[in-house]
This record gives C-alpha cells, sequence and structure tokens, in this order.
C-alpha cells in the first residue's frame, strides 16, 4: 500500500510518500504562483525519483496553506493536524509542537497518539515567521541557511527591540552600515525570530517533549535560543523538520487507506 | 520683531532622518530658503549628508554657514552635522504653529512614525496616540505593496484613484498582506484596484489610530503618506471633513520645517 502527502505551504510545497508505514521520500520546491502547480510539480518531482506514477498512489491527504487545491488528492486535513501526527510518528513521546512556517507559527499540544489537543496560531502578525527570517537575512546578505550557522560566532549579540519584522528588517541594513560584526546580528535576528515565536507558545503552555517543526526548526541558531529561553533540550527528529507535515497528511493517508481496505 | 534689528541674518537647518527618507530644511530669520526630500535604500549617515548637501546647492549655501542645526526622525542619531536631537513630536507641533494656527488635531503617518495628536487653544499638545509597533497602515507598507506591483510608490495613490471596485485586502501585517496582493495579481485583479485596496487598508488602520484622539478640526494630515490622493481622500470621506490648508507645503517636509524651526528657537532662545 502506497500513500502520499502533499504540503502546499506559503514559501514552499512538500511532499513524501510512504509504503506500509516506511517513508520511502520526500521533495521540497519554492511555491510557484499557484497551489496547484506547487503540488503538481512537487509530487512529479518526487515520484520521478521514486520511479512511481500517480496511479502507484492509493491514498493521498493534501495539507498545508493551499491544501484545497492540490489536484491528485483525496482529502484534505490541516497542517496543525498533520504537524501533530507527524511529530508523533516520528518522536512518539511528543507533547508540544512548534511549527514555524513560512507565514505563520502555531503552537500544538498532541496525545500521545498524535491527535490535537489545544493549539495557538499566529494570525494577524507574521514576525516569528520564515518569511520574517528571510527577509532579514536578505538585509544581512546571506542566504536564509547561513543565519544559523553564522550566529554561532557571535560574541556581541544585537538585540533588536522592534516588536514589526518590517521595521526590524531595515535596523538590520542599519547595522550592517554600521559595521556591526554580521555574525552579532545573524545572533541578534535568531533572538528576535525566538521571542516572537515563544510569544505564542508560552500562551498555550510547554509540556515536555518539546520540538520544532517547520523550516526554521532547520535554524540552529534560533533553536538555541529557544532552548535557552525554555531551560530544555528540543527533541532532535530523524528527518527533516520542514516535511513533517507532508509526513503527517502521509500519516494520516495510511490511516484512511487502511479503512477503505477493510 | 524689533528685538531681531540689527542682528545678522542667520542661516539654521533641520535633517529629518525617516526609516526610508531623508529631508533637509534651510531657513533664515524669516523664510525658508530650501526644502529637499530624498527616498533612500543606502547607508542612513550617507543619506543624511547627501540631502543637506542638495539643499544647500538650492541655497547657494555651505554647510560652514549653518548657525545651528536640530535633527529628528526615527534616524536622528546618526546626523553627523547635527548641534541638537529633537523628538519628532516638538518639530510637526512646531511647523504646524507656524503653518496654521487654527489646526487642532494633526495626523503624522510616514514611513515608519505612525501618530496623533491635539493642539489646545493655548497652542500646546493636549493628547497624543502613537504607535511604532506594527508596519501596517505607514508609508512602508505602501512602499513594499508599490514594489509587489511594480508601480512607483509616487504614483500609488494617483493610479487608483481611477479604480470603481477596490480589491480587499484584509490581512494588516505587511508580509501577510504581501501575499495577498500576490495572490490578487495572479487571479488577474486589475492593478488600480489592489492600489484603491491599498490604500483603503491604510486608510483603515489610519482611522484607528486618530479614534485614539479627538478629531477636533482644522485637521492637518502630514508625512509622506499624506501625498497619497486616495488616503487623503478615503479618510477625509471618512472623518467627514477636509484637510488643514499648509500654505502650499509639501505635507512630507513639515516635520524637518519644524527642526529648523526649533535650530532657529534655540538660537534665539537665549533672548
Amino acid at each position: 500500500m502506497i500513500v502520499a502527502g502533499c504540503d502546499v505551504g506559503a514559501l514552499t510545497a512538500k511532499a513524501a510518500v510512504m509504503k506500509d508505514d516506511t517513508l520511502l521520500g520526500y521533495e521540497l520546491i519554492r511555491s510557484r504562483a499557484q497551489s496547484v502547480q506547487s503540488a503538481t510539480q512537487v509530487m512529479t518531482l518526487l515520484l520521478d525519483k521514486l520511479g512511481l506514477s500517480f496511479d502507484d498512489i492509493d491514498y493521498c491527504v493534501g495539507t498545508g496553506y493551499g491544501r484545497a487545491m492540490v489536484p491528485f488528492a483525496d482529502d484534505n486535513v490541516s497542517e496543525i493536524s498533520c504537524h501533530g501526527r507527524g511529530a508523533n510518528w516520528l518522536v512518539p513521546t511528543i507533547k508540544t509542537i512548534i511549527d514555524v512556517g513560512g507565514q505563520d507559527s502555531k503552537a500544538i499540544y498532541v496525545d500521545a497518539k498524535g491527535f490535537v489537543k489545544d493549539f495557538r496560531m499566529s494570525t494577524k502578525c507574521a514576525a516569528g515567521t520564515g518569511r520574517a527570517l528571510e527577509l532579514m537575512a536578505e538585509s544581512l546578505g546571506v542566504k536564509i541557511d547561513e543565519v544559523g550557522p553564522l550566529s554561532l560566532s557571535a560574541s556581541e549579540p544585537v538585540i533588536f527591540q522592534q516588536p514589526c519584522c518590517i521595521f526590524t528588517e531595515i535596523e538590520v541594513r542599519h547595522e550592517v552600515f554600521n559595521g556591526r560584526d554580521s555574525a552579532d546580528i545573524a545572533a541578534g535576528i535568531n533572538d528576535y525570530i525566538a521571542r516572537r515565536i515563544l510569544n505564542m507558545a508560552r500562551n498555550l503552555g510547554i509540556r515536555k517533549d518539546v520540538g520544532m517543526t517547520g523550516g526554521i526548526a532547520k535554524n540552529i541558531g534560533v533553536i538555541k535560543c529557544v532552548e535557552q529561553a525554555l531551560g530544555i533540550d528540543l527533541v532532535v527528529f530523524p528527518e527533516d523538520p520542514q516535511l513533517i507535515g507532508a509526513i503527517g497528511a502521509a500519516v494520516f493517508a495510511a490511516d484512511k487507506a487502511r479503512k477503505l481496505a477493510q | 520683531m524689533n528685538s531681531l534689528k540689527g542682528s545678522r541674518n542667520l542661516i539654521y537647518a533641520g535633517c529629518d532622518l525617516g526609516i526610508i527618507s531623508a529631508k533637509a530644511a534651510i531657513i533664515d530669520n524669516s523664510n525658508v530658503l530650501a526644502f529637499e526630500v530624498l527616498p533612500y535604500k543606502g547607508h542612513p549617515r550617507q543619506a543624511a549628508s547627501q540631502v543637506m548637501d542638495r539643499a544647500l546647492a538650492k541655497a547657494g549655501l555651505y554647510l560652514e554657514q549653518i548657525a545651528y542645526c536640530v535633527a529628528t526622525g526615527f534616524g536622528k542619531k546618526a546626523v553627523p552635522y547635527a548641534d541638537e536631537l529633537v523628538g519628532d513630536l516638538i518639530c510637526h507641533h512646531r511647523a504646524i504653529r507656524e503653518i496654521n494656527n487654527n489646526v487642532r488635531t494633526v495626523i503624522d503617518v510616514g514611513g515608519q512614525s505612525f501618530a496623533a495628536f491635539n493642539i489646545d487653544n493655548n497652542g500646546l499638545v493636549s493628547e497624543t496616540a502613537v504607535t511604532d509597533k506594527c508596519a501596517a497602515g505607514t508609508g512602508r507598507f505602501i512602499e513594499i505593496m508599490a514594489d509587489v506591483l511594480e508601480i512607483p510608490v509616487e504614483e500609488m495613490g494617483s493610479l487608483s484613484l481611477v479604480s470603481a471596485d477596490p480589491a480587499a485586502i484584509t490581512s494588516q501585517c505587511v508580509i501577510l498582506a504581501e501575499s495577498e496582493v500576490i495572490s490578487l495579481i495572479n487571479d488577474g485583479y486589475d492593478r488600480f484596484d489592489i492600489c484603491a485596496g491599498v490604500a483603503a487598508s491604510v486608510s483603515g488602520r489610519i482611522i484607528s489610530l486618530v479614534r485614539r484622539v479627538d478629531v477636533n478640526e482644522e485637521v492637518a494630515f502630514i508625512g509622506g503618506v499624506a501625498k497619497n490622493a486616495l488616503v487623503v481622500t478615503n479618510l477625509e470621506r471618512k472623518l467627514g471633513l477636509k484637510f488643514a490648508n499648509l500654505s502650499g507645503i509639501d505635507p512630507q517636509v513639515v516635520g524637518v520645517l519644524g527642526a529648523a524651526l526649533v535650530a532657529r528657537d534655540e538660537r534665539r532662545g537665549s533672548k
């Protein structure tokens, strides 16, 4: 039985394919103008890589911002549920998931099976999101995946006080012009992002084990800031944390396929 | 003005270094000699020097001839030639008192600034509402949407005047609204309608700020966003009034005029 999950986010589209509770592979692309294009492109890439075709998939679940626009999906499930299921499938002891996506961030509390018990979500402000990190990385003149490693050599991190990332982005630029060490600026950016995310997560309550998912979880600097602020170690996922929504969608797809087979 | 008789006609200057534009004003004892506005993306310190050089060139003067200079705005600390730093509110208040004494409410919306205040009948500031927490409603919001729409920011207000059906932009956050605008473009919405939607969004934010002070006439609308004609007409309609006459002074340079006037006051203040 082959199942798939497709997570169409605001900035990236992800696909995962599973066979009998084993992950066969996954793929990630930058989102296209239309969700339909993003979904089709990422899944085609993955299936080609695996030597499979769309007909081989018994069941597919769409998730993410564009979940209703996945043309080959049999069903769709919210990304909150998928992150819960995906994280639990990889790390069964997880209780709290902090998912930071391209344009929103969420804190999710799950039960022992990975089903959502409660959550918080940022809906009005995108300060603690991937897009905010991306803008600030641009202002610093580095790639988004360089901000984390760069920050590790900081000696005196910049403290960014403005709540709004649009103004902080310009402050980053001004720090660059002022000749501040780029590692110190990078550490300041990570500290800023972590504070914005934790504002929301603290509102939900933090129950161990805690893991971070989404693209920002690949930033070692943000992870360290969050660990320091919470005084705990975060769970290390055995797979790419940006793919956990797509993996969760595939886990839901497996459930549905099993039910249909009965 | 007898006290000034016999005194030399000194030159005073102001520099308002905002987050996306630098402004300079040069005045003497009785006249405005030059204004200059310079949008910038680069080094704030360089922008401050450049805008003053241009204003000085217009007035046919040299930096050394300035008797006193006041800097204001977000980046005032980076103005290398300033003799004194003064807050935005003081500068705006000072300029408005000079331009139009009947103004009782001032709305200032710039690249980053987002403030409203009242002036009482004695000419003093009575109530203020300021927020610098969020870029929604500011000039930076309009600038980012202009980039996405590939329309010069100065044209955002005029283009939108012809829209019969403004697009709805529901997100306040710049980042979320930016992706909404990208979706609207992808969905084939008319650019003029999107511009009008941007103006409506900005106006909505400004109204919620203004409601935190008393809306007493006359009302002056200043800052770079006051140059967006559609935001102006939107606000006038929502508030049910016409904005005060600023005697032809560019609303974006009111702050810097105030800085120059404060500089003059400081020098004369010892009198």
